[in-house]
């Protein structure tokens, strides 16, 4: 499996993804990984909706992106990954899943959340994640949408 | 690059245009022009010939109108008749908007028209059909 590219957005695939996203990173599949979405039949079953024409999507356990990702099955698959929040990421890099950059999409507001920029808000445990990945030389970007310029995502979180 | 220009009755365009960026993010050489109540086709003539001049068209200009055979789409083709690059689709939606913009730097004008249609087209959609059709493959 090829990784196209990772994302954290919240609201996983929706229309940003769906029209500019796919086409920006020339991805064939799309993996969206949640343990949460993965278990809530509706929400999966309506995101499973949304996914754009010719591309198929899948909403998976963080234990299944990881056996997936690993098969030579999928060998073919040149996959968007999205998540919902940098923990998870972590899960995933930890279960041996090579990432080398992710992209900070759309993290939002919510009680106890600092918001470092418009559309990302983040609360300890994010923190602690994206150190971690920060750590393992990843690179962590923050960009809405694919023409905004990379945005250091450590660079606004430093003194947190 | 080919240019953009959307036209449409009232702030529709610019509006859309602001939707678009919410999507796309930063927009460039693609521009809105607005037909207010009261203006002459001959206005809106002049108002895309100044939009024109604001954009750069070496590889032609695509007008996204409302209304086919509207005063936008009207004032359109009384430019775009005088050129061999430009044409215009009208029915213009975000997605068409979004698709163009996506695709315009690999695409000529003639397959950038049929991309604009069929984003268009195959933007419409219900809910409860899709759900009928829909097929859950499992990795």
């Amino acid at each position: 499996m090829e990784i196209s590219f990772v994302r954290i957005d919240d609201r996983l695939i929706h229309g940003q993804v769906a029209t500019v996203w796919v086409k920006e990173t020339k991805c064939n599949k799309i993996i969206a990984v949640s343990d949460e979405v993965a278990a809530d039949t509706l929400r999966k079953t309506l995101l499973l909706q949304v996914s754009p024409p010719g591309i198929n999507a899948y909403v998976v356990t963080i234990d299944k992106a990881i056996e997936a990702y690993n098969n030579p099955k999928y060998a073919d698959f040149k996959t968007l990954f999205l998540f919902t929040n940098p923990s998870d990421v972590l899960r995933v890099v930890e279960g041996g899943v090579p990432f080398k950059s992710v992209n900070v999409g759309g993290m939002c507001y919510k009680e106890g959340k600092k918001q470092i920029t418009g559309a990302v808000s983040v609360d300890k445990q994010d923190l602690e994640a994206f150190r971690k990945l920060h750590e393992k030389g990843i690179e962590l970007e923050i960009r809405k949408v694919a023409s905004d310029p990379k945005v250091n995502l450590i660079s606004k979180i430093q003194g947190l | 690059m080919i240019g953009v220009i959307v036209g449409t009755h009232g702030r529709f365009s610019e509006e859309l245009l602001r939707s678009t960026s919410m999507v796309y993010g930063q927009l460039e050489n693609v521009v809105g022009v607005t037909f207010e109540p009261g203006e002459s086709v001959n206005g809106l003539v002049d108002k895309f010939k100044i939009a024109l001049g604001t954009i750069e068209w070496s590889d032609g200009v695509l007008f996204l109108v409302d209304l086919f055979g509207g005063s936008p789409y009207n004032a359109a083709s009384r430019i775009a008749a005088g050129y061999e690059n430009m044409d215009i689709v009208s029915g213009v939606n975000l997605p068409m908007v979004v698709d163009v913009l996506v695709s315009r730097s690999t695409e000529q004008l003639e397959d950038l028209v049929k991309l604009a249609i069929r984003a268009g087209q195959d933007s419409m959609k219900s809910f409860r059909t899709v759900r009928e059709i829909q097929t859950e493959e499992e990795l």
